[in-house]
């Protein structure tokens, strides 16, 4: 049942993560655009200009929960390194409750205020041409923190299931070990 | 005090192994939840700390949101994406084999490439983070596989990509413009020099530990051919990439492009140069942008924690407890300045440089122009000083982000060791600037 | 005892503008026997420059200092109040705001936000920017790549302007290597930090900006919550450190100019052609009309100022502006 989880959690992360390259992509087409518009044509729209923010945000705010999943936050390891693989594991489900989740909800639940001010004003652009509907950009903040405590569920159950199948203490692939290769 | 346990604190929880970004969180949180019971003395009843502590904490969607649109951190992710790409198409790789190549017998090589390239990508970006995690992806693997120790290696991209802070454009430098009340361009202009001689500083290093110790650094293999064929070879690999390299920089010199906007024009012509060479595939354009996600999030995780702890310093009130000490420097020309560069070092630990920036160099600045100190010296002074604070162990951001790209057989301990002998040559500079400010072009 | 806190839109070493608050804490502080303290944080501190109103209504901050046109995409009435296009100057506005109907408007168009607005100290006539090549005729600024927010982008925007988003760091390196050709900012007191004095020979007087206000941001409910005597101290001393800005932003605005004009003395001060003005005018009645067909509160406004200026303006024509054409008169 667990390592069901475990792989729903590995295939969302897939196409989070998927999804997120393409939109990176999308910002990097985006800012290329805008200089070319504007020194070539002398063209500019303050509404692309902001829709590179707007696609950088997703970026780093979703890319939270798939670097959360496939190990691509950054330890300080010299203890870590050391542990056996059923250590880690606790860290990790340990780590994961007492530090991640309670920052995560922090936000999560502290952001509803900032979103909603945003939509009950009617919030758009300080700029002439901007975008419309700040309430969708503000409201990315509890969505991708609601997802990065989806994740931390899933997160969770891959270290029980670390737990559980490395109870000899041998070792693990380094890939787990931390690093985004 | 509150920011003193913190930081023992911090530093406590770091080295069990979570995740960096969230353990600054929780640091902040418990110290959040602290102060709030601080603030609420003599009666504080559970409910107003509650409260309190929520109110402190709301505060988070502001910070965050102010990181979202501020759009000269794209620059993060634009970099990262144009090294990888550089380095998934074997480019950067033959970038610097053959730059390597060109050093023949002399050992070093291929660092001496790292802060060469390390130079051009700081005069095209201002943002940490940028550029220290392109020299990661881009020249660790070359590096390592040519047997360099991983203390050199590590070391010398740390210090090669932080020089970003010190060479034009940089955010430290803007950020000091503006607490100095001095135009950005002189500042700029003022950098150049001390970067210049860090860079040199960094290569002479370089060549002479490789010359000590034939392990360290090794040459690259002799190839066959006569020496011309090879030099011929080299150039064939080294133009491209670095005619890239020189549109990005030209791109902004010609006002085609912002510093931010212009990696981006290099992200495109990274692929534009990989699809010349018959190396561009879908595959490696998704792999590229999937990996340029995961890191840029570690980046900005990081940041995020980080925001969240200095938020709960400032408002634990460490910053008044730091103003009141700074306010009773001396008068003394050089006891002021050893003991006000030593205080933004120590500092240096603790928070980041906006905040060092803005509360503690305002203090300074009083006591500096009576002593009669040109404005733009000791900004450069500080400057160096703050870009130092980048790689000193334990929480210099360079040596978290290096440790995000590296493989796993590279740990910690290789980087905060590696960088050291880099501090050092840091320091020195910064000395020969106080003492022979002559030397730099200032009065 | 009262412990208050304040959050500046700017960081606190952007002098003038940042001076304020210190001295409002300090006077309060002063008139209530050290028992109403309010501490001031600048945008270091908070790191959310635009997000002051969103923190004083949520009450993270009691008060704020800011300036009311930032809301702009929140309401779009909140331009009126610190200042627009072809407006008024800071003395007509403060006597419509004391003693016309701005303040009764203010709070009508701040009622929603459960805030109270008091004026915050004026900026005077800002300049229309720093150019690098001359603005003779509507055509030359087809094209012309500026940064300019606001109000006067949309009017610039309309007359075939790039106007371009460009953070604040990167605008001297923008201005400088020709990436924007054209900026506005604030006035000289502001601009010389920037130091766009070096790059751009021409310096063109304002025409979108003449009075610039600041504001004071007060949350209702902790405003509320004071006592009779605590509230008159506050608004009294915010009246009296608005004046003193005012003061203290002209003080600086001159003593900058001449700094500049002796160290830069072939920097050209330059006005629009009247052709290209009577072309912003245009523009400028246009966006404005549009907003007030589609926004009850902004028409209001808008016709409430229209009206007090051309009760005004004589006086300001007759008193200023004739005594400084008097006086030159004499230099001839
Ligand atoms: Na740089
Ligand atoms: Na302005």
């Amino acid at each position: 049942m667990l390592i069901r989880v475990e792989r729903f959690y590995d295939r969302l992360s897939r196409w989070l993560g998927k999804g997120l390259s393409f939109v990176l992509l999308l910002m990097t087409l985006n800012v290329f655009y805008d200089v070319i518009m504007r020194y070539t044509f002398h063209n500019s729209s303050v509404g692309m200009q902001e829709m590179e923010w707007h696609l950088f945000s997703v970026v780093i705010l979703f890319g939270m929960s798939v670097a959360l999943i496939e190990e691509g936050h950054v330890r300080v390891d010299f203890l870590y390194d050391r542990y056996k693989p059923k250590n880690k594991a606790i860290i990790n489900i340990i780590g994961t409750i007492f530090f991640l989740l309670p920052l995560a909800l922090l936000i999560f639940f502290g952001s509803f205020d900032f979103v909603r001010d945003a939509w009950e004003i009617g919030e758009i652009s300080e700029d002439p041409g901007g975008l419309r509907y700040r309430w969708i950009i503000k409201g990315m903040i509890p969505i991708a923190f609601g997802v990065l405590i989806f994740s931390a569920v899933g997160y969770t159950v891959k270290n029980i299931n670390l737990y559980r199948f490395h109870k000899d203490g041998g070792s693990v692939p380094s890939t787990t070990d931390g690093g985004a290769q | 005090m509150v920011g003193i346990v913190m930081f023992i604190a911090a530093l406590a929880l770091l080295a069990i192994g979570y995740p960096v970004a969230f353990t600054f969180g929780s640091v902040s949180i418990f110290f959040g939840v602290i102060a709030a019971l601080v603030e609420l003395l003599p009666d504080p009843s559970l409910g107003a700390v509650t409260d309190e502590f929520l109110q402190m904490f709301s505060m988070m969607p502001f910070r965050i949101y102010s990181i979202m649109n501020n759009t000269i951190l794209m620059a993060v992710p634009l970099f990262i994406y144009m090294g990888i790409i550089l380095q998934k198409s074997n480019l950067a790789e033959r970038l610097l084999e053959a730059m390597g190549t060109l050093f023949g017998k002399i050992r070093g090589g291929v660092a001496v490439s790292t802060v060469l390239v390390g130079t051009l990508l700081a005069a095209s970006t201002g943002v940490v983070g940028a550029s220290v995690v392109a020299m990661g992806v881009i020249s660790l693997p070359v590096m390592l596989k040519y047997g360099y120790s991983k203390r050199l290696a590590t070391g010398t991209i740390c210090a090669a990509g932080t020089l970003g802070q010190i060479i034009p454009p940089s955010i430290v430098l803007i950020i000091l413009g503006d607490v100095f009340q001095q135009p950005v361009g002189d500042l700029f202009q003022a950098a150049v020099g001390p970067g210049l001689v860090l860079v040199v500083c960094y290569i002479v290093y370089i060549l002479i530990l490789a010359l000590l110790d034939k392990n360290v650094a090794p040459a690259m293999p002799p190839q066959e051919g006569g020496k011309f064929v090879n030099i011929q070879k080299a150039l064939m690999a080294i133009v491209p990439p670095l005619t890239l390299i020189v549109m990005v920089l030209g791109s902004i010199f010609a006002g085609i492009a912002t510093p931010t906007e212009s990696a981006a024009v290099g992200c495109v012509g990274a692929m534009v140069l990989a699809a010349l060479y018959r190396r561009l595939s879908l595959q490696i354009v998704e792999e590229a942008a999937l990996e340029t996600v995961k890191i840029s999030a570690m980046v900005f995780a990081i940041l995020i924690g980080a925001t969240a702890f200095s938020m709960v310093f400032v408002y634990s009130g460490a910053d008044y407890i730091v103003e009141d000490a700074l306010t009773n420097l001396p008068g003394q020309k050089w006891t002021f300045l050893a003991l006000s560069m030593l205080a933004i070092m120590l500092l240096g630990f603790f928070i980041d440089f906006i905040e060092i920036s803005y509360i503690v160099v305002p203090i300074l600045l009083p006591i500096a122009d009576i002593i009669g100190l040109n404005p733009l010296w000791f900004a450069i002074l500080i400057a160096m000083n703050l870009q130092t604070s980048f790689l000193t162990p334990p929480f210099g951001f360079s040596l978290f982000y290096l440790k995000g790209v590296c493989p796993p057989e590279v740990s910690t301990i290789d980087i905060y060791r590696g960088v050291i002998p880099f501090i050092f040559i840091q320091v020195v500079v910064l000395l020969s600037i106080i003492v022979f400010p002559g030397l730099y072009g200032f009065e | 005892k009262v412990r208050w806190k304040l959050a500046m839109s700017w960081s606190s070493t952007l002098t003038p503008l940042a001076a304020a608050a210190p001295k409002l804490a300090d006077m309060v502080s002063k008139m209530s026997g050290g028992n109403f303290e309010i501490r001031v944080e600048g945008a270091e501190k908070h790191k959310a420059a635009l997000g002051i109103l969103d923190m004083v209504k949520g009450g993270q901050y009691e008060m704020g200092h800011s300036a009311s046109y930032y809301w702009k995409g929140k309401d779009i009435s909140s331009v009126f109040f610190t200042t627009v296009p072809f407006g008024m100057t800071s003395n007509e506005q403060y006597a419509w705001f004391y003693y016309g109907d701005g303040q009764t408007l203010q709070d009508k168009a701040f009622e929603k936000f459960d805030v109270l607005s008091y004026p915050g100290g004026n900026t005077g006539v800002q300049m229309g920017g720093w150019f690098k090549k001359e603005i003779a005729s509507v055509d030359d600024l087809k094209g012309l790549k500026m940064r300019i927010p606001g109000v006067a982008g949309e009017i610039f925007a309309k007359l075939g302007v790039a106007v371009t988003n460009i953070p604040p760091g990167e605008l001297y390196t923008s201005l400088d290597r020709g990436t924007i050709d054209a900026l506005e900012w604030v006035g000289p007191g502001m601009d010389i930090k920037m130091g766009f004095h070096k790059i751009a020979p021409y310096y063109y007087t304002g025409w979108h900006e003449p009075g610039a206000e600041m504001h004071y941001l007060i949350n209702k409910k902790a405003f509320e919550q004071l006592s009779p005597e605590y509230q008159a101290i506050l608004t009294t001393a915010i009246k009296a450190v608005t004046a003193d800005q005012t003061a203290m932003n002209f003080d600086a605005n001159a003593r900058a100019w001449a700094q500049i004009k002796a160290e830069y003395p072939d920097i050209k001060i330059m006005s629009f052609p009247p052709a290209v003005l009577k072309e912003m005018k245009k523009a400028n009645d246009e966006v404005m009309s549009d907003y007030a067909a589609k926004d009850p509160l902004f028409k209001e406004i808008w016709e409430n100022q229209k009206a007090y200026m051309a009760d005004v303006r004589e006086w300001t024509r007759m008193s200023d502006y004739l005594y400084i054409k008097t006086v030159e008169a004499l230099q001839e």
